[in-house]
């Protein structure tokens, strides 16, 4: 069905597109006895770690798309792959109808990207400072600046630290503010690495929030890596799933659920304290007769339980509860790690 | 439209030649705007400008611990160049110098130490610490030829003209006292001599610092390790070495570029009336050997990339 609706797809709504893209890395090995480290002095073991594998993405212009996997998967290499920092080794990438590395100049004036973990801002200045600095190196006109600061200032409420210096501001403050930066130009492309990473609930909720309105209402085309499942659920209508350079699933976070295994909890209060055995469900706590369980509901029918629970004691309440997203992702890398 | 989505078939080798063109293509850039050069300088004043406020209101934030700063770092590059100073009193010269020609070659070493502070801060003259600490990714991701930011980001005429002003002010006196007739010529080799000299430092900094882009770790400080060994070497006169130590200050380690040969031929003590321009031609060569190198060393980056970050603020 996705095949279809993507043949079905107009070519000029495709802004991202890696065809066949492969990147490994070359890792020297140590070792810690003095006779290897003499003897591997000159020509060290080397380990070839294949980051991507014959990686073939499309992305269109509106989609928000979450980009996951394990540690070490190969996510970041995407996205440098994307923001012009990296050459594949074989295969193309374009974006924007460009080749990031060839037409450098040009596309990264046309993307926006954040990492969690790094920062365009100037420490040693208020966030004015680095929005300035921001207008003056994109060389964004004036007008335009100005509309766009007054809006991120708004919707990500930078108003109240806006002058203050980003060194004493907080990490949520500094996230909110290292968004509103990458946003100044108005890029067609956002790439979002991690950026949530470290955040509490509101920060995280207020970033989310703008992001959504943000893909709503100008259309831009967004990818965004985190660990953060339930916060890529909320965020993306796609998830592409990275392991060992290779793309593992790619659709929506419904078929995700239904293809993995559709894992539900049952919470069974009986009158007595021994907890039902029920095949098909694994019992996972027991506590002063109330009993959870563990089932694949596309397996086993939940009425099945019931029915085997109330033959054999008192049932007194009933709950279920989908399986956080987590879990499943947990699953789905113990799966692919063995 | 479908043209631009036609995915051309490339080879690996064609797209590391195509990475390690990328400041090539920074050039090719550069090469473009020649046809709208107005627009170039008009934007390298403006980010100059720019980084010029950023370093104002920086100084400004205390004035107090400015002031302190500013003070406490002219006092430590003058107390470099002291020692020499008081050698050349007390013996009314170093060997074929008089005392007011080895003030005046202070002076100049100290400017082009000065120039370097007030264009390159930032860590852009510590090259191999951007390299090392993977920051470079920040420059990659501004929408402007690599050449461009490293020239203008480190602009900082307010905090780092600690250095330059006694630089200056050792300079004009010495011109003073030596009784110079000093000419429009002479004024414009001298400019041309620092800015060949400066080239040189900075082209040193980044031959050395480009290790850093096969060896982040272990060369993340080589290019700090450089500057400081020019600096402390380049106030020295290098008269009466051999031909061979002196080839080698003069190449390998080009420190005889930084003050001694431009101020033998400022100050008239070279017999050849080209030597005014050796400098310049050093400098020439040690740019291309330097650009060539460099561009090594971004083909090595767009192909393996930054295997580590230094959180420190990329600019530090």
């Amino acid at each position: 069905m996705d095949a279809l609706v993507r043949n079905a797809t107009a070519i000029s709504d495709i802004v991202v597109e890696l065809s066949g893209v492969c990147k490994t890395f070359r890792q020297k090995q140590r070792s810690e006895r003095l006779r290897d480290a003499v003897r591997t002095m000159l020509r060290p073991p080397i380990r070839e770690v294949r980051a991507l594998q014959q990686i073939d993405l499309q992305i269109r212009r509106g989609e928000i798309v979450a980009y996951a996997g394990p540690n070490g998967a190969g996510k970041s290499t995407t996205v440098k792959l994307l923001s012009g920092m990296l050459a594949p080794d074989a295969g193309a990438v374009r974006s924007l109808g460009m080749d990031p590395i060839r037409e450098r100049v040009r596309y990264v004036g046309k993307i926006g990207v954040v990492f969690g973990q790094r920062t365009e801002l100037w420490m040693d200045h208020p966030i004015a400072a680095s929005f300035e600095w921001k207008r003056v190196v994109w060389d964004i006109p004036r007008p335009r600046y100005e509309r766009m600061r007054d809006l991120v200032k708004e919707l990500l409420g930078l108003g109240e630290f806006f002058n203050s210096l980003t060194r004493e501001l907080s990490l949520g403050q500094k996230m909110r503010a290292e968004l509103g930066l990458a946003l100044l130009h108005e890029p067609e492309l956002l790439f979002l690495d991690e950026p949530t990473i470290g955040l509490d609930v509101l920060a995280k909720r207020t970033i989310l929030g703008f992001i959504k309105d943000l893909n709503r209402e100008r259309r831009v085309t967004v990818m965004l890596t985190s660990h953060d499942m339930a916060e890529l659920e909320q965020l993306a209508g796609r998830i592409v799933m990275i392991d060992h350079g290779k793309i593992a699933f790619d659709g929506p976070f419904e078929r995700l659920r239904r293809e993995v295994s559709d894992h539900r909890r049952l919470l069974i209060e009986t009158a007595n304290g021994a907890p039902p055995v029920l095949s098909g469900a694994e019992l996972v706590r027991s506590e002063a007769g109330r009993h959870e369980y563990i089932f694949d509901a596309a397996q086993t029918r939940i009425a099945t339980l019931l029915e085997q629970a109330a033959s054999q004691t008192q049932v007194l309440d009933v709950e279920t509860h989908r399986a956080p997203l987590d879990e499943v992702i947990a699953d789905i890398y113990r799966q692919w790690q063995r | 439209m479908a043209d631009d989505l036609t995915i051309e078939p490339q080879t690996h080798e064609s797209q590391l030649s195509v990475v390690s063109s990328q400041l090539q293509s920074t050039m090719d850039n550069g090469r473009r705007t020649t046809d709208h050069r107005p627009q170039l300088v008009r934007r390298l004043l403006r980010l100059w400008r720019m980084y010029a406020i950023l370093d104002f209101t920086l100084l400004m934030a205390n004035m107090k611990l400015a002031v302190i700063w500013y003070l406490s770092d002219a006092v430590i590059n003058l107390a470099a160049v002291m020692a020499l100073l008081l050698l050349a009193e007390r013996f009314a010269g170093i060997g074929a110098w008089t005392k007011d020609q080895v003030i005046f070659m202070l002076g100049y070493a100290t400017v082009v130490s000065g120039l370097m502070n007030v264009l390159f801060g930032y860590n852009v003259l510590i090259i191999s610490r951007r390299l090392g600490r993977g920051q470079l990714d920040h420059t990659l991701i501004q929408p402007q030829p690599i050449w461009v930011s490293l020239l203008t980001e480190g602009f900082m005429p307010f905090s780092g003209s600690s250095v330059l002003l006694p630089g200056l002010g050792l300079l004009i006196w010495a011109t003073h006292r030596l009784a110079l007739p000093i000419t429009l010529g002479w004024l414009a080799l001298l400019v041309l001599n620092l800015a060949a000299s400066s080239i040189i430092v900075m082209s040193f900094s980044f031959l050395s610092g480009s290790l850093a882009f096969w060896a982040p770790r272990a060369a993340e400080e080589i290019s700090s390790s450089s500057i400081r060994l020019l600096t402390q070497l380049k106030i020295f006169p290098l008269d009466g070495l051999g031909p061979l130590l002196l080839g080698g200050l003069l190449t390998v380690l080009p420190v005889g570029f930084l003050a001694w040969y431009p101020c033998r031929a400022l100050l008239g003590l070279n017999p050849a009336g080209w030597s005014g321009w050796a400098t310049l031609l050093a400098a020439l060569i040690f740019a291309i050997i330097t650009v060539l190198i460099f561009r090594k060393g971004m083909h090595h980056y767009g192909r393996t990339g930054s295997q580590r970050y230094s959180n420190l603020g990329h600019r530090s």
